[in-house]
C-alpha cells in the first residue's frame, strides 16, 4: 500500500483514494460532525498516521492527532468526482476527509474519501456507522485495536482469520510466500497485455458511474448467479461477467489481451466480526482466464471455479498474506521499483471488488436517514478500469471507475451498459 | 458408519475455528447465510468435507435447505456418505 501511495502521489493521482457517498434525507451539522471526529481522533491517532522511514517504508503514528477535515460545499454537477480526484495529503497525515454537499431541498450528500492504506471497505462502512451513531457509543471503537495502515499483518496476530499465538519462523514464512510468486510465474507463461501501453502512462482523472438495480432486476441477476455459479455464487457471477465484458470491449477496441488476470479480493475478517476497523483485512487471489473462455459466462465460470478451489487447496490465501507482510521489510527503493514494474505491466486486467451487503447499521447518519449509498473503488492508471459490486438494503449496486487517459467516457459508458445488460441476461 | 451428529460436531468445530469469529456464537441451528457465510466460506467447508470424508459435495446438493445451518449440512453429508 505504501508503495502504491508513493507512486501514485508522485503523479498526483488519486487512484488509491476510495470513496463512500451517502445520500441523506436531510441536513447535518458540520460542527456536530467535527466534534464527533475530534473525539475519534483523540481515541485513534492512527487517523493521522503518515509515511516515514528512510530505508524501510513504515508509518508514523503521532501522539496527538488532528481530526479528519470536514468541508461544506454547495452542490454542483460532478462535485463528487472532483472530490474523489483531490489527492489526500498523505505526507501530512491526511488519510480521510469528509465533504458535506448541500443539495437544494434540504438534502445532503456526504462524500467520505479515505486512503486505502488506512482501511478496507468493510472497515470504512463500520467507521461511518460509528461516527454517525446517535448518541455516540460510550467507547467508539474500543473493541477495535488500532493497527498500522498498509497491512493486516499487525492485526492478524491479534484477531482475524488464521491468527495464531506465535509467528512462524522466517524460513517457513519465506516458503509460504514463495507459493504466491510461483503462482505468479505461471501467469507469465501467457502474459496479459497491458492496456496501459495503449495510452501515455501519465495518470489522469478518475470518473465513475453507478448502476442501481431495482428489486426485480436484483432478483433476476441473483437467479442467474445461482443457476450459473451455485448458491452464494453472486461474487463469482459478478467477476466472470465483468471479465467477459472487459474482453468484449478490448476486442472491439482492437487491443484484446492473450490472457486476463483478475485479482479477486478475499476478506480475511472472520464472519461476524468487523474489527479491526483500521486495517486492510484482505488478500488477493489471482485468477487467469483466456479469450477462448470469455465467450460466454458459463465458460468463464467453468474456468474460474477450479482456480478458486485450487487456490484454497494450495494455501494461496495464506501465501499471499505472508508475501505482503514480508514485502513490508524490503528497502523502500526496491519496493517502489517493484510496484512501478507492476504498474507498467498488467498486475490485474480489471480492478474488482464485491463487498456483498453494506453494513446494516448504516440506516442513519447523525440522526438523518441514509437513503442511498455509493461505493467508489480505488484503481491504478493501468488497467484504468475497476468495478465494485455491493448490495444496499437488498438491492444490487455497481460502480464502474475508469481513468480518463485509458478509456474514453463513451467506452466506459459502453462497458457499463453492456455489463448491466449481461448481468440481467447472461 | 459415520452418523450425522458426529459430522455435525466436526463441521461446527471447523466453522467456529476457520470461518466465524469465536464470539459469533455459531450453533448447529445458526442460519449460516444470515451470519455472513459467503462463497469463500462455502468452498472452505467443501474442502474440509473432502479432506475429512473423501468426497466433494456436488453442486446439485448445495441448495438453500442443505446450507441453512450446520445441522442440515451435516445431514446432507451423512446421507451422501451412506449412499457411497
Amino acid at each position: 500500500m505504501l508503495g502504491f501511495d508513493h507512486e501514485l502521489r508522485r503523479h498526483g493521482f488519486a487512484g488509491n483514494n476510495c470513496q463512500i457517498v451517502l445520500e441523506l434525507a436531510g441536513t447535518i451539522s458540520a460542527a456536530a460532525l467535527r466534534d464527533r471526529l475530534a473525539q475519534l481522533a483523540n481515541e485513534f491517532p492512527i487517523l493521522n498516521a503518515r509515511p516515514g522511514g528512510v530505508i524501510h517504508p513504515r508509518w508514523r503514528v503521532p501522539r496527538e492527532a488532528a481530526p479528519p477535515v470536514v468541508r461544506v460545499h454547495q452542490h454542483e454537477s460532478g462535485i463528487e468526482e472532483r472530490l474523489l480526484n483531490e489527492p489526500l495529503d498523505v505526507a501530512q497525515g491526511e488519510l480521510a476527509r469528509f465533504d458535506l454537499i448541500e443539495i437544494s431541498g434540504a438534502r445532503t450528500r456526504l462524500a467520505f474519501t479515505w486512503a486505502h492504506a488506512l482501511m478496507d471497505a468493510p472497515g470504512a462502512e463500520e467507521l461511518l456507522s460509528l461516527v454517525g451513531q446517535v448518541p455516540p457509543p460510550v467507547s467508539s471503537l474500543a473493541s477495535a485495536p488500532a493497527c498500522s495502515p498498509a497491512g493486516g499483518g499487525a492485526c492478524s496476530t491479534k484477531t482475524g482469520e488464521g491468527a495464531g499465538p506465535t509467528t512462524p519462523p522466517l524460513r517457513q514464512r519465506l516458503n509460504t510466500a514463495w507459493k504466491s510468486l510461483h503462482h505468479l510465474d505461471k501467469f507469465c507463461e501467457v502474459k496479459p497485455q497491458s492496456i496501459g501501453t495503449r495510452h501515455p502512462s501519465a495518470a489522469a482523472k478518475l470518473h465513475y458511474q453507478t448502476v442501481r438495480f431495482t428489486a426485480e432486476e436484483t432478483a433476476a441477476a441473483r437467479a442467474h448467479a445461482t443457476r450459473l455459479c451455485g448458491l452464494l455464487g453472486d461474487a463469482q457471477f459478478h467477476a466472470t461477467v465483468s471479465l467477459c465484458e472487459l474482453h468484449k470491449l478490448r476486442a472491439r477496441l482492437g487491443c484484446a489481451s492473450p490472457s486476463y488476470v483478475l485479482p479477486v479480493p478475499v476478506g480475511l475478517r472472520p464472519k461476524g466480526r468487523i474489527e479491526p476497523v483500521f486495517s486492510n483485512q484482505l488478500s488477493m487471489l489471482l485468477v487467469q482466464l483466456f479469450p477462448a473462455q470469455l465467450g460466454s459466462v458459463a465458460d468463464a465460470v467453468a474456468a474460474f471455479q477450479p482456480q478458486l478451489e485450487h487456490a484454497l487447496r494450495s494455501g494461496l490465501i495464506e501465501s499471499g498474506r505472508t508475501l505482503a507482510e514480508l514485502f513490508r521489510f524490503l528497502p523502500l527503493p526496491i519496493y517502489v521499483f517493484m510496484v512501478k514494474q507492476g504498474l507498467r505491466g498488467e498486475i490485474g486486467s480489471l480492478f474488482f471488488g464485491d463487498t456483498a451487503a453494506v453494513n446494516p447499521k448504516l440506516t442513519h447518519f447523525l440522526g438523518v436517514p441514509v437513503e442511498e449509498f455509493t461505493h467508489v473503488a480505488a484503481i491504478t492508471p493501468s488497467p484504468g478500469l475497476g468495478v465494485i459490486f455491493y448490495y444496499f438494503r437488498g438491492l444490487l449496486r455497481l460502480t464502474v471507475v475508469h481513468s480518463a487517459r485509458v478509456f474514453t467516457k463513451v467506452e466506459a459508458d459502453e462497458f457499463t451498459t453492456s455489463l448491466r445488460a449481461r448481468l440481467l441476461a447472461p | 458408519m459415520i452418523e450425522a451428529p458426529e459430522i455435525e460436531a466436526k463441521l461446527l468445530d471447523f466453522v467456529q475455528r476457520e470461518v466465524f469469529a469465536p464470539d459469533a456464537g455459531v450453533t448447529p441451528e445458526t442460519d449460516l447465510i444470515s451470519a455472513g457465510f459467503d462463497s469463500m466460506s462455502l468452498v472452505r467447508v467443501l474442502l474440509f468435507v473432502e479432506t475429512t470424508y473423501g468426497f466433494w459435495l456436488p453442486q446439485s446438493e448445495l441448495n438453500a435447505a442443505a446450507l441453512q445451518n450446520i445441522r442440515s449440512l451435516a445431514t446432507t453429508v451423512a446421507r451422501l456418505l451412506h449412499e457411497r
